[in-house]
């Protein structure tokens, strides 16, 4: 482990070391302990790490507003809604989606999704090997997106390859100008295409959720067109990416410890509990920014208006007044609080599709490829930001007799 | 024992009706809706156990 990271002296995290990506939870915990308002190494942005200073935070969008400039991150032209607008309106359009992501509706979709799951199982269990991101962690949440959204199955294609024009554009490492350009053309081609897909579920209308958009009454009028497209770019950008990330992390932790995979495999009652666990202790999206509306003192921080702020999950996950032992991973945690969807109005909208998608997929694998393990002299390999397990290489004994399709 | 929401705090984790269905259900929007307001002293358990587990302090238990 990197013992300067974070730096006491200068209260300074750096938080794309690679090592501490790959790694957080040491580090994590040792920002807990000396530094409640740590500085980001990128322009010292002030970095709120307890579980109730995040918390609070996450609770009062009046003082922490999520209303901020992201063109030159995600390619949009306009805010996404609603990650990106604040109460009250935000709320106001939070009444017409929860009802399109809750439990109930999106236990409709499992049964396509424990399929979708078993055939990516299909491919490769005669193998005995896999690259998990590739050949499972990308496809399933792509397929479910579509699934949801009622679009073919045969754009998966072309979502995998939009999604990664924003999040990881193909340019030279570094070279910003690049990337943004890579990003706003990109960011076009995704309003274009649903711009198509209103007009096309105008003119014929399905049971889908482009469909709803389409027809739904806000404040007695309907959508606007661009605010359809900044729904349906926050779905595109919110639904791929963080599942892919929290597969990756949950397999490659249970690839690294067998003993706890044998409990789920033993009793996959445990699954759900597993699921709870593995988000808090990994929790794929660390970091999530705010920016300051009324001056507030954290500590001995003073956070200015108009500051850039960043609430560490990572950390707050792990904080012992709010978690008893914190440190160790138990399925069976009986209290278990965490901020993985975050908390207060902008509770991740999608939280019970992914619920349901990691259930499914950690249910479906572990019935038919129950012992596994990281291929040795192999390392995973994780990405800076949301915590996305690039190279998990996997291996298995083949049995040619592996259970099918349910 | 007597088991309350508050609407203001919940935001629909869905935390409660995971963990205690016999207790909580959920509304058109997913947030939390109570289904016995008077909780009988075996399901008590189950009762703290969705108030434990809730991130917004959104649920209340009156002890009687």
């Amino acid at each position: 482990m990197n013992d300067d990271n974070p730096c006491l002296e200068t209260g300074v995290l750096n938080i794309i070391d690679p090592e501490y990506t790959a790694h957080p939870q040491p580090v994590n915990a040792r920002v807990l302990e000396h530094l409640r308002v740590a500085k980001s190494i990128a322009m010292h942005t002030p970095i709120l790490s307890r579980y109730e200073d995040v918390v609070w935070a996450l609770r009062h969008p009046e003082i922490f507003s999520s209303e901020m400039d992201m063109k030159v991150l995600l390619g949009t032209e306009r805010p996404m809604i609603p990650q990106q607008i604040d109460p009250p309106q935000q709320t106001r359009f939070r009444k017409i989606l929860d009802a399109q992501f809750s439990r109930k509706r999106v236990q409709e979709l499992e049964p396509e999704i424990r399929r979708h799951a078993n055939e990516l199982i299909d491919r490769i269990i005669d193998r005995g090997e896999c690259e998990f991101d590739a050949d499972f962690a990308v496809p399933l949440p792509c397929q479910a997106f579509l699934s949801l959204m009622g679009l073919p199955q045969e754009e998966l294609e072309l979502f995998l390859e939009l999604k990664n024009g924003i999040i990881r554009p193909p340019v030279p490492p570094m070279d910003m100008e690049a990337a943004t350009e890579w990003r706003l053309r990109t960011g076009k081609r995704i309003y274009d295409y649903f711009d198509r897909l209103i007009d096309e579920r105008r003119a014929e209308p399905r049971d889908d959720i482009m469909t709803y958009l389409t027809q739904v009454e806000l404040d007695g009028r309907k959508l606007g067109r661009t605010e359809i497209l900044d729904i349906c770019y926050l779905f595109l950008l919110g639904g791929l990416d963080t599942v892919t990330a929290t597969l990756g992390c949950s397999m490659a932790y249970l690839a690294a410890n067998p003993e706890q995979r044998r409990r789920i495999v033993e009793d996959p009652a445990l699954v759900p509990g597993a699921v709870e666990e593995l988000l808090r202790w990994e929790t794929p999206v660390m970091l999530v920014p705010r920016v300051v509306k009324q001056e507030v003192t954290v500590g001995d921080a003073v956070l200015r208006e108009g500051m850039l702020v960043n609430l560490l999950i990572g950390a707050a996950n792990l904080d012992a007044e709010e978690f008893p032992d914190a440190q160790c991973v138990d399925f069976a945690r009986e209290r278990n609080r965490h901020l993985a969807f975050g908390a207060g109005p902008h509770r991740c909208l999608g939280s019970h599709l992914a619920r349901m998608e990691l259930r499914a997929a950690l249910e479906e694998w572990h019935r038919r490829i129950p012992d596994y393990a990281i291929k040795p002299g192999e390392t995973p390999r994780v990405s800076p930001g949301i915590r996305e397990v690039l190279y998990l290489p996997l291996v298995w004994q083949a049995s040619g007799r592996s259970g099918g399709a349910r | 024992m007597k088991l309350r929401v508050d609407p203001e705090r919940c935001v629909g984790h869905g935390r409660c009706y995971e963990l205690a269905p016999r207790l909580f259900g959920e509304d058109e929007r997913g947030h939390c809706r109570i289904l016995r307001e008077t909780v009988p002293p075996e399901l008590e358990k189950l009762a703290r156990l969705g108030q434990a587990n809730c991130p917004e302090d959104a649920i209340i238990v009156e002890e009687s």
